[in-house]
């Protein structure tokens, strides 16, 4: 099953890290088509946002002449929100801690979305 | 003057196609393809906003936003209302439950309605000719809100401009518009 696979390649990049508290796979259109995430953040709310992000990001980085997207990042107080493509019609985003070490979460999503949009 | 002007309502009632038939310059869309039941009827939705630019015949710039019309991205709805002079919902008159899709989004901005000031243009009715306009005004009148209802088809700039100054003239009657579409007409 599909999902299933998609629920192990999310499981695998929250283990490589102490840091990501939650990764998602979204069709560009909001829908959750795997999640893994804890108490209190409701996933289809997760996945609706992602996907408005992701595309205003999108719109941005083309028409304000920064090229095709590559990440949307938003830091908060508490952490960050780490937006990818994952294939041309999913989304991975991940939440971090604030103590993160962006560098190394860097490369585990793009490596994470690459297995992804494989699969997809 | 800028002015702001928020086009909202159901899932393909027509806003990003009303904001591409009128504005100036090339809207900012954000389309996604369609997973969900929607692409039962078009291959693409809005997941986030729609934006497009009018200039008046005064000089004035009306600044037109739309919000994607899909539930699970209400959050855009209550930002994208933010500093709006008034709003248009667009109702699809072929949606089987088109007066249902109404009541939703009177409640949704029921305090944006209060506040500013709403046209409501109905969509589609050359493919569905009921609910009629009066169904709708009645509706409205039943709700306690006093706005002009039009036929529209939102592949019409015409019939677009027609809906924004609808709005122009409930916010402010003494305003003269002008007819939106004088200068690109020519
Ligand atoms: N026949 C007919 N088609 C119309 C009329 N108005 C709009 N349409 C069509 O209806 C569709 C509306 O699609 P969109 O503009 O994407 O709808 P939307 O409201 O932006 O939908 P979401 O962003 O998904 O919420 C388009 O294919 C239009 O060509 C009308 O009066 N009659
Ligand atoms: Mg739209």
């Amino acid at each position: 099953m599909r999902a299933e696979q998609l629920n192990a390649i999310l499981r695998k990049l929250s283990a490589t890290s102490g840091e990501v508290e939650a990764a998602a796979i979204i069709s560009t259109d909001g829908l959750v088509m795997a999640s893994y995430v804890p108490e209190g953040i409701d996933d289809d709310r997760l996945g609706a946002m992602s996907a408005a992000m992701l595309s205003l990001g999108e719109r941005a980085a083309l028409e304000l002449g920064r090229g095709e997207l590559e990440q949307v990042l938003v830091k908060g107080k508490k952490g960050f929100i780490i937006l990818v493509h994952a294939g041309p019609d999913a989304v991975l985003t991940v939440l971090t801690s604030q103590t993160a070490r962006l560098g190394l979460i860097f490369l585990d999503v793009k490596r994470t979305a690459a297995e992804v949009a494989r699969l997809i | 003057m800028h002015h702001k002007i928020l086009f909202s309502g159901p899932v393909g009632a027509g806003k990003t196609t009303a904001i591409a038939a009128i504005s100036d310059v090339t809207p900012v869309v954000t389309e996604a393809r369609a997973r969900d039941r929607t692409r039962l009827m078009k291959p693409h939705t809005t997941v986030a906003m729609d934006y497009g630019v009018m200039e008046l015949e005064g000089g004035d710039k009306v600044h037109l936003y739309g919000t994607p019309g899909q539930p699970r991205f209400d959050f855009m709805w209550e930002i994208l209302a933010e500093g709006g002079l008034g709003i248009i919902l667009l109702i699809d008159n072929s949606a089987a439950d088109a007066m249902y899709r109404l009541r939703h989004f009177l409640d949704a901005f029921d305090e944006v309605i209060r506040r500013t000031s709403l046209v409501v243009g109905i969509t589609k009715m050359d493919l569905a000719p009921t609910p009629t306009l009066a169904d709708y005004s009645e509706r409205l009148e039943q709700a306690g809100i006093r706005a002009p209802v039009l036929e529209v088809d939102a592949r019409s700039a015409d019939d677009v401009a027609l809906l924004i100054e609808a709005l122009l003239y409930t916010i402010d009657p003494g305003l003269d518009a002008g007819d939106p579409r004088a200068e690109t007409a020519q």
